[in-house]
């Protein structure tokens, strides 16, 4: 709570980087524990991406819930309810045995009405969508380290990729640890939470950017530090934006699923709101953390380092930088004018009839 | 300056306005997607063998010809004997059954001879002698080869076969009647020889832009029949009515369109097809163009009114949780940032009622549906829209804290707070733009609807946000009450540094 009025106040009570250790061995674990779940145990795709058995049966008057009622006991909670034409029910269910689906015909002819037609079906969200999407997502990852290199730079764009890899991870490794259903919604929203989590990257890393132009040239800080700086203030936005972005997607789940009862959007939600926490927690703890990495491995600031170390200022402890200190003039706020002081030099030779040069003296005698 | 600023704001206000007025003035509604209000759905049977490639295959054409626009996100799968394709909102059951269709391949034939709709007097035989011609008109005209035709006159769908001379009747419309028969040529062009087709509104017309792959079966074979029908020879004769000879666009039997050609030869982008074509038919001609090819015959069987797949119960569900979600974000900004939050909000109600009337607009007009994920898709950017003005506050904030004064920090923020939110979006549209240039069906509307949303953000973080938070910088209410717009007073910095 105190640190929390700090930031609010614009102080920089948080040390990061103390954090930064601890936050790389908890996101890799849980990227780790994502890929072994995935191989393990795999994704629960929905029957849109596997296909399964449609049944339509002639039951005029029923509504979707008395449908949905009826497959209580073969995960109707999944199953795909439609009315046709008022008269028939058409249910599409994942299961893809025979024998299970036969099953079901026979309980849906006991407890719904006459099943009129059951037989299997493809998926609507082809192969042929997903690989098309697989190599869009390819292209995106590669245009758009292209454009974080140009507007910021390469090593920015090598953090803002391995946090949204990571977020994505972590995000598909619930669906799988959980077993939800992935549906094409869930592919919608972990490309959501994709497009989220740049943004959020891209914003944190301006912020940096800003601090370090600043107060870069000053020499007296390690990359870190001024990181520090930059994230401390950089919180109480990160703060906001997912408090903001996650009030939607928190009230799907409690007034959309618990209230009304409609847990289609549950685990819709679900995926959301792992996805804004995981976005912003990557952009200020993860993608920070490797590009002052490798920010600190440069020349440049080695040698700031040892500068700092023969002072006896040592890198174990990050020190925060005060206020009077940080508020140096930001360049991009000021237009520069290209006034007669900035004029180039130029050489000219002296007018002919002007005046002449002065006679050396003579030496006296 | 502030008179430019003052001009944005009025600018922006005005274009909202018009925006929603104008969307209830033409009625214009969303179209809502197959997930949340249901549609039609037609189920296609495969006639003779179909394997499972094969169905495939058509389900990926029929995806491509369904989805001209690429957002009307159908619902198309295979099934054990056919293909099923459910079209959101589409309410005329006739109308989908011709969007989904079921035609084989695409032909150019030229025309040979023009004939009555019914068949009662021999045809005119030609004489003399035109040379021996691949793909002359020659000998049907003369009695040489008489095409095959069933009681009705014109050729039999078995019988129609490429290489043959054919008789064939226009596309019909439901209620219409056969009004002449078309005696046309072996094929001489495919489907295959054509790389696009297009509706473009050329010289206040409607018109089909066709454009042809380059090459012998692409192009040139083009030209060298319209050479042909230019001048009127005997391979393309010029019909009685006509100036010039015509090539007939066949496809799956029917007589699609039959232009005359008035050039000698065409550029391969640029043939343009006139006619009576309203919106409507030049765009459904130019989709039929361009997705001709089915690997195999398909029937319908019968077309289906479907209701919602979500479910209206989980629709009012979201709804609600929707707008009790927006009102938690409303109460959350303008308890932190009291006048700003306001500020922000009207922000976001600005770029709110420009993207309904996009959204309503292409709704109406085009055919776009709006489906769960592109809710989603505009969830999100209401988030992304009130980091934009979170990103600007923030700033303010600080250099207020910095020891500025607040009239002069809102000049400087908004520069620096703008290029960092220039930054971010651009990487958005970058996604969205991809998204929507390399993928189908359900991500190609998020796409859409995430960058509409993104560029509606920057507009009104651009036009409204700024000008507006500038505008209320000069009020002296502005500079003695700082806390009313959640800001910091003047100087507060140095009381918290020298307490430390």
């Amino acid at each position: 709570m105190r640190t929390l009025k700090l930031l609010y106040a614009g102080e920089a009570p948080m040390d990061y980087p103390r954090w930064w250790r601890r936050a790389v061995v908890v996101s890799a674990a849980a990227v780790l524990i994502s890929l072994g779940s995935m191989a393990l145990q795999g994704l629960n795709l929905g029957i849109d991406f596997e296909g399964g058995t449609s049944f339509e049966v002639r039951a005029p008057g029923a509504s979707v819930a008395d449908a949905r009622e009826a497959m209580t006991n073969y995960n109707g909670e999944e199953a795909r309810i439609q009315t046709v034409d008022d008269q028939v029910i058409r249910i599409r269910s994942e299961v893809t045995d025979p024998a299970l689906a036969a099953e079901i015909r026979d309980h849906l002819n006991n407890n719904l009405g006459a099943v009129e037609t059951f037989e299997q079906v493809g998926p609507t969200w082809g192969s042929e969508v997903t690989s098309k999407a697989l190599r869009a997502l390819i292209t995106f990852f590669i245009v758009v380290a292209f454009y974080i290199t140009i507007r910021l730079e390469w090593k920015m764009a090598l953090g803002a990729l391995v946090a949204v890899g990571h977020d994505i991870l972590v995000s598909i490794g619930v669906y799988s640890l959980f077993q939800l259903e992935v549906t094409p919604a869930t592919v919608i929203a972990f490309l959501t939470i994709m497009g989220y989590s740049l943004y959020d990257t891209i914003v944190v890393y301006d912020k940096v950017r800003e601090i370090v132009g600043r107060l870069g040239a000053t020499e007296r800080y390690r990359y870190a530090e001024l990181m520090n700086l930059a994230l401390n203030r950089v919180s109480m936005r990160s703060l906001n934006t997912s408090i903001t972005s996650a009030l939607p997607v928190v009230s799907l789940l409690i007034v959309g699923s618990w209230l009304l009862g409609a847990t289609s959007l549950q685990e819709f939600a679900v995926a959301l709101l792992v996805g804004i926490i995981v976005g912003s927690y990557s952009s200020l703890f993860l993608a920070s953390s490797l590009v002052a990495a490798l920010k600190s491995r440069e020349p440049r600031w080695q040698q700031i380092d040892t500068k700092l170390n023969q002072k006896g200022l040592t890198s174990e402890e990050t020190r925060s930088i005060d206020r009077r200190d940080a508020a140096l003039p930001d360049p991009r706020a000021t237009n520069r004018s290209a006034g007669p002081a900035r004029s180039k030099p130029v050489a000219t030779m002296r007018p002919a009839n002007g005046v002449p040069p002065r006679p050396r003296k003579k030496r006296r005698n | 300056m502030p008179s430019r600023q003052r001009l944005y704001l009025i600018g922006i206000l005005l274009l909202s306005v018009a925006s929603l007025s104008l969307t209830m003035w033409w009625g214009n509604e969303p179209l809502l997607g197959l997930d949340l209000q249901g549609g039609v759905s037609v189920r296609l049977t495969a006639v003779g063998e179909a394997d499972e490639e094969m169905l495939d295959q058509a389900v990926e054409v029929i995806r491509a010809r369904v989805d001209g626009l690429g957002v009307a996100e159908p619902e198309i799968s295979r099934t054990a004997t056919g293909v099923m394709v459910s079209l959101p909102g589409v309410d005329d059951q006739t109308r989908a059954l011709e969007l989904v269709g079921t035609t084989a391949e695409l032909r150019f034939r030229p025309v040979c001879e023009t004939l009555p709709a019914v068949a009662e007097q021999a045809p005119v035989l030609a004489q003399g002698d035109p040379g021996d011609a691949p793909a002359s008109c020659w000998p049907v005209l003369t009695g040489e080869v008489i095409p095959a035709t069933g009681a009705n006159g014109l050729t039999a769908h078995e019988d129609d076969h490429a290489a043959d001379f054919v008789v064939l009747t226009d596309e019909l419309m439901p209620g219409e009647t056969i009004t002449r028969r078309l005696v046309l040529g072996p094929t001489i062009l495919t489907g295959d020889g054509l790389s696009d087709a297009d509706a473009d509104f050329v010289d206040f017309t409607w018109q089909v832009n066709l454009t042809m792959k380059e090459g012998a079966t692409g192009i040139d074979a083009f030209n060298a029949i319209a050479a042909e029908c230019f001048a009127g020879t005997a391979y393309c004769p010029v019909q009685s009515g006509y100036g010039n000879g015509q090539v007939a666009l066949v496809l799956d039997g029917q007589v699609i369109t039959a232009p005359q050609i008035r050039a000698t030869s065409f550029q391969r982008d640029a043939i343009l097809i006139s006619g009576s074509f309203d919106k409507q038919s030049a765009e459904d001609t130019a989709l039929a163009l361009r997705y001709g090819a089915l690997p195999i015959e398909l029937v319908a069987e019968n077309t289906q009114l479907v209701s919602a797949t979500i479910g209206e119960d989980a629709l009012k569900a979201g709804i609600i949780a929707g707008l009790v979600g927006l009102a938690a974000v409303a109460l959350f900004i303008v308890a932190y940032y009291r006048i700003l939050g306001l500020v922000a909000l009207a922000s976001l109600a600005v770029s709110g009622s420009l993207l309904w009337g996009i959204i309503a607009h292409l709704g109406t007009q085009s055919g776009l549906a709006l489906t769960l994920a592109g809710v989603t898709g505009i969830i999100v950017a209401i988030g992304v829209s009130v980091d934009s003005n979170v990103v600007y506050f923030e700033h303010l904030k600080e250099d207020i804290r910095d020891g500025r004064t607040a009239r002069s920090s809102v000049d400087r923020a908004f520069k620096i707070a703008f290029s960092t939110i220039i930054k971010a979006n651009t990487a958005s549209l970058i996604g969205a733009g991809l998204l929507w240039w390399l993928t189908v069906g359900a991500v190609r509307g998020f796409a859409l609807y995430l960058g509409l949303a993104t560029i509606l953000d920057l507009v009104a973080t651009k036009f409204f946000m700024g000008p507006m938070i500038d505008l209320l910088a000069r009020s002296s209410w502005f500079k003695h009450h700082p806390l009313r717009f959640g800001l910091p007073a003047d100087g507060a910095v140095k009381t918290i540094g020298e307490a430390k």
